[in-house]
């Protein structure tokens, strides 16, 4: 790539804008593109507290926003520039791959320093381009500082700011992490740094898939007693999403590396009591929320885990240490006396807000069949608890919604 | 289904899907086909593929298409999305795929793209996207799917992948992309996917797995891929073809589900979206034609829901040499 021609600098004008920008602001810490309308309406929100100079315009209309660390990118240039910066970017990539060998060090370092700055040029517009970030790996494979991680994590972080479900940032982070921890061991504070940045990318991106996958993988770096800071953090946001089956799928992960830390020995072990007072708690707490937040179906697929593991690890193991089996098991009869209470208060459907209460009253009766689906000795002791008359009511309520499912269930 | 109700429901309009897909291909002037040039490659297959279940895939240059898929493989045997760009395991597949399609199998270097394949397996089965080690079930899927259609499964330890792939099943008998990851239907597909392409759907609990993705199926009719999450036609594909291989298929209500996936397409201009009134694309229109195809509708040839291709492509693979 030739540099410095003036007919260059005319066709990547926008971009050589974009770099300048960026230069001029290391600490930006979000990005968004916006219609140059808004641009006008920004710069007013802004003047009441900030007499700063806006950026210099391009002729008639403005292509950047910058204020406060915060960058708009004009939506009317968005195509020309990530053109340009693709363009610029696969030639310097080309040009390092093909005469990196060839060059001294000082030549090497400023082809790379060119791939380092269009990639990022083309990422912040383009999030999911992998060879960009493939390129970036390339290069900071070869560096020992930490720094050059860090700042890796700030850029994807901006990243995300813009593309909260961009998968390739998602993994390139997860590289820069295993990078740190494989050269430098896992500082505790970017696990709980990463946990952070979750939690405020679900907020403005709900049920985030890629998000909270980030957080769950996390939690194979975490030590036990980070695993029960986690659970006991994210239970007030949970409690404020409660549409948002992610994160109390997150709680589940959290709950079953509890489970296994109870069955090791050493610094990671776990006290069984201590776990059996976790999962009675978060029943509990499950109970309230579903009967705050009437027919919300990622509540009561948490309960589905919560009272499955229960009865499966916390009451069987007492049956099987006495012999019992458990039908014969007082805390398994009490414990399915409580969820047929339940049941019972949930399929009680009045007739304003008729839709959420209609969903409720579906997955407490569905819920309530998930159980012996699962472990089949509760059949007989469900039987025997509901009588003919509430299990008809159950199975009706299943067959207004799912009426082809039912007929299986009916055939179980 | 009867006719009647399809007349009701209003008619797939295949002839503009046509239309749209091949002129999506010349369009390139919005910010997302610039944004969506990286994945070419996987744009080529949903559209080529629409055109072949609609029969239609006479319609575009083979010579054209083949030599520019040829332009995107790698030294390593793999396949960018793009020419110029790296090579992943996601754009190999759709590349050997599209080859399949066209009956070009022949053209390819097998050894050597299910090298590329084979090298990406782990130590513990699983399987990593690409040089740089991201490990996802859809990497297993795609690898299994890849070395099907070669006819090169022995390349791989299988029983490993496997056991990879089983291990990443959840509680609710769903699985994610690594053990302990959220239940997720995109997920399911591929996982179900490669149990079915490797004869080992014994290892999935048929029951507990069909009750979880019944349960996505929506008052509209349409499927969504997560509990709490709006129905939408990518979903139906992946729910409804993970049902077909598991054999529950019949626990959805089927006629709801080609209504919903009907209702979301554009009558005057072709493609289908997501949901109905939102923008079409071409991803949503391959994943709507080839929903229709799993539920027999007319007009669209059947699809095999293990190969994401037309069945008579695969039996075409299966009984050659
Ligand atoms: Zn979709």
């Amino acid at each position: 790539m030739e540099q410095g021609s003036s007919s260059e600098e005319d066709c990547f004008g926008l971009l050589n804008q974009f770099h300048h920008v960026l230069q001029s602001d290391p600490l930006i810490d979000e990005v968004g593109f916006i219609h140059p309308s808004q641009f006008t309406l920004l710069d007013k929100e802004d003047g009441l507290s900030n007499q700063n100079k806006p950026l210099p315009y391009n002729g008639t209309s403005r292509n950047f926003w910058n204020q406060d660390h915060k960058l708009g990118i004009s939506t009317d240039i968005l195509i020309q520039l990530c053109k340009d910066a693709k363009h610029v970017f696969l030639a310097a990539l080309e040009e390092y791959k093909s005469h990196g060998n060839a060059c001294n060090e000082s030549q090497i370092m400023n082809i790379e320093s060119e791939v380092m700055k269009h990639s990022q040029a083309v990422l912040l517009l383009s999030s999911d381009f992998g060879t960009a970030w493939n390129a970036r790996k390339l290069i900071l494979s070869k560096t020992d500082q930490l720094s050059a991680f860090t700042e890796e994590l700030r850029l994807s972080g901006l990243i995300l700011s813009n593309s909260p479900k961009s998968e390739p940032t998602w993994s390139h982070r997860r590289w820069i992490i295993k990078m740190i921890s494989r050269r430098f061991s896992t500082p505790q504070e970017i696990i709980t740094k990463e946990s952070k940045l979750v939690e405020s990318i679900g907020e403005r991106s709900k049920m985030n898939y890629r998000a909270w996958y980030h957080r769950c993988w996390l939690v194979s770096y975490m030590a036990i007693g980070q695993v029960l800071h986690e659970l006991n953090k994210s239970k007030r946001w949970a409690a404020l999403h409660v549409t948002d089956s992610s994160c109390f799928h997150y709680r589940r992960r959290l709950m079953l590396r509890i489970l296994e830390s109870v069955n090791v020995k050493g610094s990671n072990a776990y006290d069984k009591t201590e776990a059996h007072k976790i999962w009675m708690e978060e029943l509990d707490w499950n109970k309230e929320l579903v009967e705050r937040y009437v027919g919300r179906e990622a509540l009561w697929l948490h309960r589905r885990f919560l009272s499955l593991n229960w009865i499966m690890y916390f009451a069987c193991n007492h049956s099987s240490e006495t012999g019992l089996s458990i039908i014969t098991n007082e805390e398994v009869a009490i414990f399915i006396d409580n969820e047929i209470h339940l049941l019972e208060s949930s399929m009680i459907v009045p007739d304003t807000k008729f839709e959420d209460f209609q969903a409720q009253a579906l997955y407490a009766a569905v819920y309530m069949l998930w159980l012996p689906k699962n472990i089949p000795e509760l059949w007989r002791m469900l039987e025997e608890k509901l009588g003919t008359e509430k299990l008809k009511c159950v199975l009706s309520t299943i067959a207004q919604e799912r009426p082809l499912f039912l007929q299986h269930l009916v055939n179980v | 289904m009867s006719s009647t109700s399809s007349n009701q429901m209003g008619q797939l309009v295949a002839d503009k899907h046509v239309r749209y897909i091949l002129m999506a291909e010349k369009k390139k002037e919005s910010f997302e086909s610039v944004v969506m040039d990286h994945l070419r490659m996987n744009g080529a297959y949903w559209g080529l593929t629409t055109l072949d279940l609609l029969d239609k895939l006479g319609t575009v240059s083979e010579d054209e298409v083949v030599s520019w898929i040829m332009t995107c493989q790698h030294e390593s045997g793999g396949f960018a999305g793009n020419v110029g760009h790296d090579p992943h395991i996601l754009y190999t597949l759709s590349a050997v795929q599209i080859l399949a399609l066209f009956d070009k199998i022949n053209i390819l270097d097998v050894g050597k793209v299910s090298s590329y394949v084979a090298g990406l397996q782990n130590k513990d089965g699983s399987f990593s996207g690409d040089m740089w080690g991201e490990i996802d079930t859809r990497f297993s899927y795609i690898a299994i799917c890849c070395l099907s259609i070669l006819k090169t499964l022995d390349k791989i330890n299988v029983e490993k992948a496997v056991d990879y792939i089983v291990s990443c099943k959840n509680l609710d008998g769903g699985f994610g992309c690594t053990p302990g990851a959220e239940s997720h239907a995109g997920q399911i597909f591929c996982c179900v996917g490669a149990l079915a392409l490797t004869g080992s759907l014994h290892r999935v609990d048929k029951d507990l797995l069909g009750w979880w993705l019944c349960e996505r199926q929506g008052k509209s009719g349409g499927l969504n891929g997560r509990p709490e999450k709006l129905p939408d036609v990518c979903y139906s594909w992946w729910v409804l073809s993970s049902l077909i291989m598991i054999d529950r298929v019949h626990w959805i209500d089927k006629e709801k589900l080609v209504k919903f996936i009907l209702d979301c397409q554009d009558l005057d201009n072709g493609g289908i979206s997501d949901r109905p009134d939102d923008a079409v694309d071409i991803f949503h229109t391959y994943f709507g034609v080839a929903g229709l195809s799993l539920l027999e509708y007319p007009g669209v040839k059947a699809i095999d829901p293990a190969y994401a291709l037309p069945v008579d492509v695969v039996n075409r693979i299966i009984f050659t040499k």
